[in-house]
């Protein structure tokens, strides 16, 4: 009898759980455990990484014993200019301020739809940043700081 | 009884406060804003807009939330009706004869019934958070460490139970959740633990972050899958936004049972609004003398699942209220919210705030009361905002979440962690797993692990304290039970058609 992975999505679903599980346990190597009756600060975290471990290996066996279905195509395009997006505006809101920041990441998120055109995002960018600059600095009164230091 | 309408009179004293109700009619206006955009649920809702009302006073700040709580509810039956396309979980049941009532030229009258029918529950239902606010309170100061810890255990069970797909796999996300809260420095000690060196690690894993990552950036990411262009939008014009008699007459008895039911399955751990639209369309479609009429604009098939879910929405305010226990993921943030003003949710909130308290339950009824009277004038608003196209909407969602988050602390660090557990998030998608106990755990965690370190300490060492104690060992057992209800596959089974359906 050939052996197959009956579904895939538990079965992989499982072994991500175990390595987050593993991951867990190995971080918490250097702390504490039970000290006489008192929890230390590693004991928790080992028991629940240990259980997080059992449970990950029930739903990998689950995946290789029950018919499932496939993992479903993963999109590209779509999380990797979101994660771009969301990268450039943590990576340019301090050098950069506020205003250039959003508008810099308005544009790069547009980019993950297909459906995108050009001078549209342009304007949506502008409106959208004053929304954002009018709400949390003006109305919200939150202390951010709008243009680059070199501007003042 | 006096006691209870001091108390209340108390309360609309402070939610009356101009400035209060000027929170609680923003909140509930930015919450539909939100809420009618359609892909965003109430907990994305309540997750994008919870950094704006951080720089509130702490009554201004849990006024406005409650508001965009019920706004955000209220934004997506409005899309239900409007748009095949719930917003939201608790209106898919809207969508069913809500929107086959908007293509029969009968919008007005299903949304009027909607916004009627949650003021009638919102009413009922304050009322009854009143009231079994003080008793539950009371028996909330017996509680112990073990009895705090197991009652947990079962709100944890409950959310296991009540989430859709394998129940195994909702175990393995509270338990995910749980470890995920001990990120960060440890309560007792103040060892790091697991932060792998990262300073922003070592206050532990904002809970913005999370709830922003799982449920904002995952939801864009897995939307942009589907094609945003076969949106099925109303095009006629809506008119007539008064129900005739003889819809009120038909949907009066709806509400009631609906108003009852979802107060009822509101309390419960676990459960929650979308618990309760589900069961009370399929209440009403049993005892319904012609069945065959629902799923075709029967406008009791609108009121009940509306009632229910604002009423189990307000009644799930109070095991956070009394016992400062979270019933789901929503009422998860709301705690979050509180400790980020240093309220300690729990019964010493009523003891110790009583403005806080009374003043956030009177808000709930004026919510509901401005929600009827913004949203059926500004019906016309939100359908324009529902023609916005998706590819500039999502852009906007991003753009307004990356700032909100950056605003808590300030730290771009904040933001970048967002983005992880964004793709965490459409991750779990991806494998089936079910994001909501995540959370809830997450949030309970740390009030778990100190719970259970003080009950084992007390009882030096030993574990059977969580059984010998008698309240402790009741919550155990129903915890028990109620597992292995959910395990056995006749039940199962049943639960699996009623979420089908």
């Amino acid at each position: 009898m050939g052996f197959r992975v009956r579904s895939p999505q538990d079965f992989w679903g499982g072994i991500v759980l175990i390595i987050i599980a593993l991951i867990a346990i190995w971080a918490s190597r250097d702390l504490a455990g039970m000290r006489g009756f008192a929890f230390g600060p590693g004991t928790a975290p080992r028991l629940f990484a240990g259980l997080l471990a059992f449970c990950g290996a029930l739903v990998a066996l689950v995946g290789l014993l029950q018919d499932g279905p496939k993992i479903g195509a993963y999109a590209i395009r779509g999380p990797l200019f979101i994660v771009a997006a969301i990268l450039t505006f943590a990576l340019a809101v301090r050098p950069l301020g506020l205003v250039f920041a959003t508008y810099v990441t308005f544009l790069v998120s547009i980019m993950a739809s297909k459906e995108m055109r050009l001078i549209e995002s342009v304007i949506a960018a502008a409106a959208m940043t004053a929304f954002c600059v009018g709400l949390f600095t003006y109305l919200l009164g939150l202390p951010f700081q709008l243009w680059p230091p070199f501007m003042y | 009884m006096s006691d209870l309408f001091a108390n209340l009179l108390l309360g609309f004293s402070v939610a009356a406060h101009p400035y209060n109700l000027a929170f609680c009619l923003l909140g509930a206006l930015v919450g539909t804003l939100v809420g009618v955009l359609p892909g965003i649920g109430t907990v994305a809702t309540v997750a994008m807009l919870l950094p704006i009302t951080f720089g509130l006073p702490p009554v201004g700040a849990l006024i406005m939330l409650a508001g965009i709580y019920y706004g955000a509810q209220y934004g997506g039956s409005t899309t239900s009706v409007l748009v095949n396309i719930p917003g939201e979980a608790t209106s898919v049941i809207t969508c069913l004869d809500g929107h086959q009532m908007a293509r029969q030229g009968r919008a007005g009258a299903a949304l009027s019934i909607a916004a009627i029918g949650s003021f009638f529950a919102g009413c009922v239902s304050t009322v009854l958070v009143a009231a079994l606010g003080g008793p539950l309170t009371s028996i909330a100061l017996l509680f112990g460490p073990a009895e705090y810890f197991s009652l947990m255990v079962l709100g944890l069970i409950f959310a296991v139970v009540l989430a859709k797909g394998s129940v195994l796999k909702a175990i393995s996300m509270i338990v995910l959740g749980l470890l995920l809260s001990m990120v960060g420095s440890d309560l007792e000690t103040g060892a790091g633990r697991m932060t792998f060196d990262i300073t922003e690690l070592s206050d532990g894993i904002g809970f913005a972050n999370v709830a922003m990552g799982v449920f904002g950036f995952a939801e864009i990411i897995r939307n942009l899958e589907v094609s945003q262009e076969s949106r099925d939008i109303l095009k006629t014009k809506i008119s007539g936004l008064m129900p005739t008699r003889q819809d009120l007459i038909d949907s009066a008895p709806a509400i009631a049972r609906g108003t009852i039911l979802g107060s009822l399955l509101g309390i419960l751990p676990g459960g929650g609004a979308v618990v309760a639209s589900f069961a009370a369309y399929t209440f009403e479609k049993r005892i319904s003398k012609n069945p065959e009429r629902f799923g075709r604009g029967e406008i009791k098939g609108v009121a009940a699942p509306e009632s229910a879910n604002n009423a189990a929405a307000q009644t799930s305010f109070i095991p956070l209220l009394t016992l400062g226990i979270p019933p789901n993921a929503v009422m998860a943030l709301m705690v979050g919210a509180m400790t980020i003003h240093g309220i300690v949710p729990g019964p010493q909130v009523m003891v110790k705030q009583p403005e806080l308290f009374w003043g956030m339950i009177a808000s709930m009824w004026l919510g509901n009361l401005m929600l009827v009277i913004i949203n059926l004038p500004l019906v016309g608003v939100w359908v324009s905002l529902l023609r916005v196209p998706y590819r500039l909407l999502f852009p906007s969602i991003i753009v307004f979440c990356c700032i909100g988050i950056y605003s808590v602390n300030n730290s771009p660090t904040d933001v970048i962690i967002a983005g992880v557990f964004g793709v965490f998030g459409y991750w779990l998608v991806k494998h089936d797993f079910e994001p909501a106990p995540l959370v809830l755990a997450f949030v309970l965690g740390p009030l778990m692990e100190e719970n259970l370190r003080r009950a084992m300490l007390i009882a030096r060492g030993d574990a059977t304290v969580f059984l010998t104690r008698p309240i402790s060992a009741g919550l155990i057992l129903v915890s028990a039970i109620l597992l292995i209800l959910a395990v056995l596959p006749a039940i199962r089974k049943q639960r699996d058609e009623v979420f089908v359906e």
